[in-house]
C-alpha cells in the first residue's frame, strides 16, 4: 500500500513538471471549497469520528493522543 | 589586481541586488493574515446503541455531548500569526454512568465513589443492601455519568518573505476528570514550482495521564482485599447464574489498580499537494503514530465465557440479562479490558478536489488505515458544494467507513480468561458505517453585519447522520461563525 502511495506521489511529481498553473490562472483553485483540508466548521465531525472509530489520522485532525479515545 | 576589482564589483552588485530585493519585498509583501479573525464553533451530538463498552459489550450506549470553542487568529506582523483555540465539551453518558451501575438505588450513597480515593463505597447508602439493583440497560446517577473536557491550544507560525516556506510550533493542554493531556509539536511547509507543489512535514507529541475510574465492584474488591463481607459488599447478596446466593465471585486476575497511568503518543506526518490543472488539485497524507502506555480504558468491563457469572439484583431477571427488558440485575465484572502497551498506527490518505463550474465543486477523500493490533479500515467520502448564489452554498455529503476487528476484540462472554489481552469495546469491532450530511453556508465577503469591531464573514451549519450496520447510530449538528476585525 505504501509503495502504491509513493508511486502516486511520484507520478504527481512527474506530472507537476509538465503542468504549471500561473498565479493569475488560480481563480478556481483558490475557491474556498477547493481547500485541500477540512474546514474549521468540520472540526466536531472529525472529533466524534476519532472517538467512535478504530481508525484515525491522515486528515489533519488528531491521530491519537489528547483524549481517552481510540 | 584586476581580478580583485572584479570580485569587489560583483560583491557590490550582489549585495546591492539583495538589498534592493529586500527593500522591494518590504514594500510589496502581502500580509499572511490581513486582519484578526475569530471563529465560534459549537455542536450537539447524540448517539444510541446496544453495545456499551463500560458494561462489557452489552447495554445502553446513549450519550449526548454539547461542545463549543473559540478560535482567535492574530496577525502579529506581516509574516507571523498566532492562533489560540480554546473550547470545552460536556457529555452525559448512560454507558459511563454504569461505572457504578448501583447508584440509581443508592448503592454507593453519594455517587462520588468511582474514583481512586480510599473512602468506603457504602458511605451514605440510602437503601437496604438487599434492595440494591442495577442494569446495563439503565443509566445510573453516578459521578461518571457526565464530564467536561476542556482544552486550549496555541499555535505560532512564521512565513518567509517569498511566502514559499512556513514553519509553525504549537502547544496544547486538555483535561477531563479521568484524563489529562499535554501536547506540543511543530511543522514546516515548503512550496515549489510557482506554488503548484507543496510539501509538508510535522511532528506532534502528547504526554497524557489517566486518573483512572474503575468499575465500582472491582475497585471495591481491591479496597477490601477480596473480603465480600466488608465495604461495598457488606450486606449485599451476590447471586450465581441460578439466582442462588454465593460468595464465590472474584475478578479473574484478583484485580490490582493500574500502575502505569501514562499514555504517550508520538506522531509524524508527511503531506504532499499538487495543482493538476486550473480546476483540479490533489494531496496525499501519511501519518506514523506510536502510542505507548495504558492504551485500554480502565472503566470498561470484560466478561469471560469460561468462568462462572455472578450478579447483584433481582434473581428473576438473570435469564433476561442481555435483553433491554432487564432493568434490575447487574453482572459483576470478570476484569477490565486489557490491551498491549504499544500501538503503531499508519493512516494514509488522499484528497482530490475538482472545480466543475461556478456552481459545482467536487471534494473527495480516501483513507486506508492499518495498525499492529490487526485493525484495518477504508474511509471514502464525497462532498458536492453547490453555490446557490454569491452568498449561499449548499453542502450535501456522503461518507463510507469500514473496519476489521482488532485482534483483541470479542463480544460479551466470548473472551477466554486465558487470553493475554481482551476488550469488548465495539469501536474496535468489525463494522461498516454510512454517514449522510447536509450543510449550508452563508458568506459575506464584505462582512457587513457587525458585533462591535468584528464583521460577520460567514456562517456554517451542518448536520450529519451516522449509522453502523449494528444497533449504533448517531447524529451531530454543528454551527460555525467567522468574524473578521475591521
Amino acid at each position: 500500500m505504501i509503495k502504491k502511495v509513493l508511486a502516486l506521489i511520484g507520478i504527481s511529481l512527474f506530472a507537476s513538471s509538465c503542468v504549471v498553473v500561473k498565479d493569475y490562472e488560480k481563480i478556481n483553485i483558490n475557491d474556498p471549497d477547493m481547500l485541500l483540508a477540512q474546514k474549521k466548521a468540520d472540526k466536531y465531525e472529525t472529533i466524534f469520528q476519532v472517538y467512535r472509530e478504530g481508525a484515525s489520522g491522515a486528515n489533519g485532525g488528531k491521530s491519537g493522543g489528547g483524549c481517552g479515545c481510540n | 589586481m584586476i581580478l580583485k576589482k572584479i570580485f569587489i564589483i560583483i560583491a557590490i552588485l550582489f549585495f546591492g541586488k539583495i538589498t534592493a530585493q529586500q527593500d522591494a519585498t518590504k514594500v510589496y509583501k502581502k500580509r499572511v493574515l490581513e486582519t484578526s479573525e475569530v471563529d465560534f464553533l459549537t455542536s450537539y451530538y447524540a448517539q444510541d446503541g446496544d453495545n456499551a463498552s463500560v458494561t462489557g459489550g452489552i447495554g445502553n450506549e446513549h450519550l449526548t455531548d454539547f461542545a463549543s470553542s473559540i478560535i482567535v487568529s492574530l496577525p502579529l506582523n506581516a509574516d507571523d500569526v498566532l492562533t489560540i483555540n480554546a473550547g470545552f465539551s460536556a457529555y452525559s453518558s448512560a454507558s459511563s454512568s454504569n461505572g457504578n451501575p448501583f447508584d440509581a438505588t443508592g448503592a454507593s450513597g453519594d455517587g462520588e465513589d468511582d474514583d481512586d480515593d480510599d473512602d468506603d463505597d457504602d458511605k451514605g447508602r440510602t437503601v437496604a443492601p438487599g434492595d440494591i439493583t442495577g442494569s446495563p440497560w439503565v443509566a445510573s446517577s453516578g459521578a461518571s455519568k457526565s464530564d467536561v473536557w476542556a482544552t486550549i491550544n496555541a499555535d505560532y507560525s512564521h512565513t518567509s518573505d517569498d511566502r514559499n516556506f512556513t514553519w509553525n510550533a504549537n502547544a496544547s493542554f486538555s483535561a477531563e476528570y479521568d484524563y489529562t493531556s499535554v501536547g506540543f509539536g511543530g511543522g514546516i511547509l515548503k512550496q515549489f514550482n510557482q506554488k503548484n507543489t507543496t510539501l509538508g512535514l510535522s511532528a506532534k507529541v502528547y504526554l497524557d495521564t489517566w486518573n483512572p475510574i474503575y468499575p465500582t465492584e472491582l475497585k471495591s474488591f481491591e479496597e477490601v482485599n477480596g473480603n465480600l463481607n466488608q465495604g461495598f459488599f457488606n450486606g449485599i447478596t451476590i447471586l450465581d447464574q441460578n439466582g442462588n446466593a454465593s460468595a464465590n465471585w472474584s475478578p479473574v486476575t484478583g484485580f490490582d489498580l493500574i500502575q502505569d497511568k501514562s499514555r504517550n503518543t508520538y506522531s509524524a506526518s508527511l503531506s504532499f499537494s499538487q495543482i493538476l490543472s486550473e480546476n483540479a488539485q490533489i494531496s496525499f497524507f501519511i501519518d506514523v503514530v506510536n502510542q505507548q502506555g495504558w492504551l485500554a480504558n480502565p472503566l470498561q468491563r470484560v466478561y469471560f465465557g469460561d468462568v462462572d457469572n455472578y450478579y447483584i439484583g433481582n434473581a428473576n431477571s438473570i435469564k433476561n440479562y442481555t435483553s433491554s427488558n432487564n432493568t434490575d440485575v447487574f453482572q459483576l465484572a470478570d476484569d477490565i479490558e486489557r490491551l498491549p502497551s504499544s500501538r503503531i498506527k499508519t493512516p494514509i490518505g488522499m484528497r482530490f478536489n475538482y472545480y466543475i463550474n461556478e456552481t459545482f465543486v467536487v471534494r473527495t477523500y480516501y483513507r486506508y488505515y492499518f495498525d499492529d493490533w490487526g485493525l484495518a479500515s477504508h474511509t471514502a467520502s464525497i462532498e458536492l458544494p453547490i453555490k446557490i448564489s454569491d452568498k449561499f452554498t449548499f453542502y450535501p455529503s456522503y461518507r463510507y467507513y469500514t473496519q476489521t476487528a482488532a485482534d483483541y476484540f470479542a463480544s460479551y462472554e466470548e473472551h477466554l480468561s486465558t487470553d493475554a489481552f481482551y476488550t469488548s469495546d465495539y469501536d474496535l469491532s468489525e463494522y461498516s458505517s454510512n454517514q449522510f450530511g447536509l450543510g449550508f453556508s452563508y458568506t459575506d465577503i464584505f462582512a457587513k453585519a457587525h458585533i462591535g469591531k468584528f464583521g460577520l464573514k460567514s456562517v456554517d451549519l451542518k448536520f450529519y447522520k451516522y449509522d453502523r450496520n449494528s444497533t449504533f447510530s448517531s447524529s451531530i449538528i454543528t454551527a460555525g461563525f467567522k468574524f473578521v476585525m475591521d
